[in-house]
């Protein structure tokens, strides 16, 4: 592999280190955490079209640009190259952070949602509680994982949401602030299941998967 | 974005024809009108010009471009992307087209780099301009010389748009199992997704079918590459295609197919399957030997036996088929059957009935409610809903029970149906079964088992004058018994009521009267009775003392008679059989028989008195009742029923001072009896 880093190699030493002490091996781990994340990502892409086949045509002018999600902060690769780049530890550390940076707002979405003007109200809302336990589950496996991976992987950036608690007042932009933030959501489950899919492939120990 | 469109197309449309040229064509062709000799140059110049020049004649045709649309927008292995369009129309001139995209957090406006790589009317982004997790804007505009018009903008980002290429590489190969052949598919993921680090994720699915069928099977395989198929067609030829998915984005096309022949493997079946046939084949000829040999009948008889016809003595077929049920039946009748000696009946009279009809049986009742209306029953079948006799109603009483239903089908001579449960709660007005129970007996050949209690002996058919009288007059009485238990005190005006059973009255003998239809478990004789029926006769003592909802009574057996012998004087001997006598609270375990026929009153009433043993109120009260007519066959009703079989039944039951016949005690009859 042409992007073998001697810290990539250093990690498989220790992948190896590890996986001879009987514990759950890490690439088990992260198989686990990236089914996971998949299934995150899945509801989320499921939610967006919901939202879209009911969203007012006048909201699509009113809608934030997507540069406006709280977490556009972070810096994340943009393509192939970078991301194959950077080191197992940072890469689980930006999924970390852009899995906590979601705590707060997924409770925020679950409230509205439960009186979000959409005819397909009730399945949005146990979507989105849906959402809330495989992003808890999620991250709670990564922060085992973490602390197989070394001090680096426990970095963590801090995404403040600044939405208050309220996501609108009116129909009309409680529904637009909602797409607004599920697709926000959409990219950042994206990001973390691509990150991680790219960890699973590392550490795996069957290449044929890969 | 808009106004560094437009100065775009100004400049772009520059290179247009002008005004200027298109007045010069129209001189010239003015000239060729005017009728110079044109050679062939000239021709092909008009020719070339005519487009320009014909509009220019006629009216000016052109126009600003159509409005473009970007069709869709693809990436095969999230590095790359390429955007296709749909052009407008031209306006009759020639038009250009340009996509301009602007990235997310840039208002920079860029133009598509490369036209051509994808083809016509693409746009294609190589990896230095494709970033993903990044929006791209994208537009097109469409110019020609007379303006331009831009397509509705697009956001894209590229992960969201991935579509792989085919998988590569597929292979099918026959591998074999032990003897078993199967396929084994292979393949490889298309060459530009890099699923070795990870960067793509595919899942794979092929597809297989048989050559010249329509039909694909399809299998999913995940991740892997490699999959085996069964169960194939020796012989068979098949083809094979596999695509691929990324774990978020498009199924890809279908790789080319692959095609496979399965070499015939069915020898080695054939050989068994011979063998299996001359085996059977020889075991079946030597089972005909067998046969033939040691029996004189004929295969025939084997394997379509003559069907048995009836033998019932005196039955007659013809009979059955002119379709008159009650000739067929009343001609069953034989004098002599039952034998009604008395050394025979005592010994016959051992076992004792059982009829009990529990709420649970409420089901089986509506089964066999049909059953009971086939089952004639002066009156009771008027309620066919209900699976119950409808002397079983309450609140029908008299009437039901006394109008001729027009039930011909079987005299019921025996007269109504008893209720044993005349008070008892609605539900148990399911003693429908027993009722249709007591049918049964009257008519055994009719009743397809509902409730048998009768022991064979008990089965004759009264109907038609059997003169086995006493059996059923035993059974009368055993019911009279009860229900004149029922009837008891002045005070239970309510018994009859819905309210079954609580009477206002607290006197506290157990009048519980439980025929158990003992069909499976005692030694009934006619095993068909389905479920182990309880009738109860409640009196209203016994459940106004227990003040219980409508349930409880139904399943408190307290009584059972037991009919012990019919004595010479033709009186049956009734005698309660103690361990039924489960009262309920605060009864004394008084049981009571009614053994002795005092006699037939006026209304051809049968009353039983009680023989008591204890108790002078019981006794007073047995014979108040009695005063009631505590014990009632309702002959009357039952000789109004014109059924032919119903005039034998009366002479015989004057012959016998009146004992009830058809041993249906009509609670009815009993429950408007003017006492209360």
């Amino acid at each position: 592999m042409a992007h073998r880093t001697k810290g990539s190699k250093l990690f498989i030493t220790v992948l190896y280190v590890v996986t001879s002490c009987s514990a759950v091996p890490i690439s088990d781990l992260l198989d686990r955490a990236s089914q996971r994340s998949d299934r995150m990502h899945s509801l989320s892409r499921t939610l967006t079209h919901e939202l879209d086949s009911h969203f007012p045509p006048i909201g699509r002018m009113m809608s934030p640009r997507p540069s406006m999600c709280h977490t556009s902060s972070l810096q994340t690769p943009s393509d192939k190259m970078q991301t194959l780049q950077v080191s197992e530890s940072d890469l689980l550390s930006l999924a970390r952070s852009l899995l906590q940076a979601w705590l707060d707002p997924l409770v925020v979405l679950s409230a509205s949602a439960r009186t979000l003007p959409h005819p397909a109200q009730n399945a949005i809302s146990n979507k989105i509680q849906e959402l809330q336990e495989h992003s808890k589950n999620l991250g709670d496996g990564l922060d085992i994982l973490s602390g197989k991976m070394g001090p680096e992987a426990q970095n963590l950036s801090f995404l403040p949401f600044r939405g208050g608690n309220e996501i609108g007042q009116d129909r009309i932009s409680k529904l637009v602030n909602f797409h607004f933030l599920m697709s926000c959501f959409r990219r950042d489950s994206h990001k973390i299941d691509s990150f991680l899919k790219v960890l699973r492939c590392r550490a795996t120990m069957q290449p044929e998967l890969c | 974005m808009l106004n560094t469109g437009h100065d775009l197309v100004a400049t772009l449309s520059s290179d247009v024809s002008t005004e200027a040229e298109i007045e010069e064509s129209d001189r010239w062709y003015q000239r060729f009108v005017g009728g110079a000799m044109m050679t062939n140059v000239w021709e092909a110049v008009v020719l070339l010009l005519l487009p320009f020049l014909a509009p220019n004649a006629e009216g000016t045709q052109y126009s600003p471009p159509g409005k473009p649309a970007l069709t869709r927008c693809r990436s095969p292995e999230k590095e790359t992307f390429t955007c296709w369009w749909e052009p407008g129309s031209d306006g009759g001139l020639s038009t250009t087209y340009a996509l301009y995209y602007r990235k997310e957090n840039s208002e920079t406006v860029y133009e598509c780099p490369d036209y051509h790589t994808a083809g016509e009317n693409s746009c294609f982004f190589n990896k230095n301009d494709t970033s993903i997790w990044v929006n791209y804007n994208i537009t097109v505009v469409a110019t020609n010389a007379l303006g331009s018009s831009f397509s509705d903008p697009v956001d894209i980002d590229v992960v969201y748009i991935v579509k792989p290429n085919p998988p590569e590489e597929l292979n099918v190969t026959i591998m074999e199992d032990k003897g078993w052949p199967y396929l084994r598919v292979s393949w490889k993921p298309p060459q530009k997704a890099d699923t070795r680090s990870g960067w793509i994720t595919l899942i794979y699915e092929l597809r297989v079918k048989l050559e010249g069928e329509d039909d694909w099977e399809m299998h999913l395989a995940g991740q892997q590459k490699m999959f085996n198929i069964f169960s194939l067609r020796s012989g068979g030829s098949y083809h094979v295609q596999v695509r691929c998915k990324p774990d978020h984005g498009f199924w890809s096309e279908w790789s080319s197919a692959d095609y496979i022949k399965v070499p015939d493997y069915f020898h080695r079946e054939k050989s068994m399957w011979i063998l299996i046939t001359v085996f059977s084949t020889f075991i079946f000829l030597i089972f005909m030997c067998f046969l033939h040999m040691n029996s004189n009948r004929s295969l025939k008889y084997y394997i379509l036996p003559p069907i048995p016809g009836p033998k019932i003595k005196g039955f007659d077929k013809q009979l059955l088929k002119n379709g008159k049920s009650d000739e067929i039946f009343c001609a069953l009748v034989v004098p002599d059957f039952p034998p009604t000696t008395s050394s025979k009946c005592e010994n016959l009279m051992v076992e004792y009935l059982e009829v009990y009809v529990s709420e649970e049986q409420e089901l089986i009742l509506e089964e066999s409610k049909e059953l009971h209306n086939s089952l004639k029953c002066e009156g009771s079948t008027s309620d066919n809903d209900s699976g119950r006799g409808s002397c079983d109603s309450h609140t029908l009483l008299m009437d039901k029970c006394g109008e001729a239903k027009g039930d011909e089908r079987q005299t019921d001579g025996e007269g109504h149906p008893m209720e044993m449960e005349a008070q008892m709660h609605q539900r148990d007005w399911k003693e429908g079964t027993l009722s249709s129970a007591y049918q049964d007996i009257v008519s055994p050949d009719m009743s397809s088992g509902r409730v048998k209690t009768w022991p064979s002996v008990f089965s004759p058919l009264h109907q038609c004058g059997s003169t086995s009288l006493n059996q059923m007059n035993s059974l009368a009485m055993a019911k009279q018994h009860c229900l004149s238990d029922n009837l008891s005190p002045p005070g239970s005006a309510s018994s009859f009521l819905p309210q079954s059973g609580r009477s206002t009255t607290e006197t506290h003998r157990p009048n519980y009267c439980e025929f158990y239809s003992s069909d499976k478990q005692l030694s009934s004789p006619k095993p068909q009775a389905q479920t182990h029926r309880k009738l109860q006769a409640h009196s209203d003592i016994n459940i106004s003392h227990k003040q219980a909802g409508l349930q409880s009574p139904a399943l408190r057996p307290t009584e059972y008679v037991e009919v012990q012998r019919v004595n010479k004087e033709d009186m049956v001997l009734l005698q309660p059989v103690e361990s039924g006598c489960v009262c309920g609270d605060g009864c004394p375990q008084v049981c009571q028989d009614y053994s002795k026929v005092k006699g037939l009153n006026s209304d051809n009433m049968l009353l039983l008195h009680r023989d008591v043993m204890e108790g002078e109120e019981v006794r007073s009260h047995c014979e108040k009742q009695e005063t009631n007519g505590c014990i009632t066959s309702h002959i009357t009703p039952a000789t109004q029923k014109p059924t032919d079989c119903i005039p034998t039944v009366t002479p015989i039951v004057q012959k016998e001072m009146g004992l009830a016949v058809s041993g249906y005690v009509d609670t009815a009859a009993m429950l408007t009896l003017p006492t209360h």
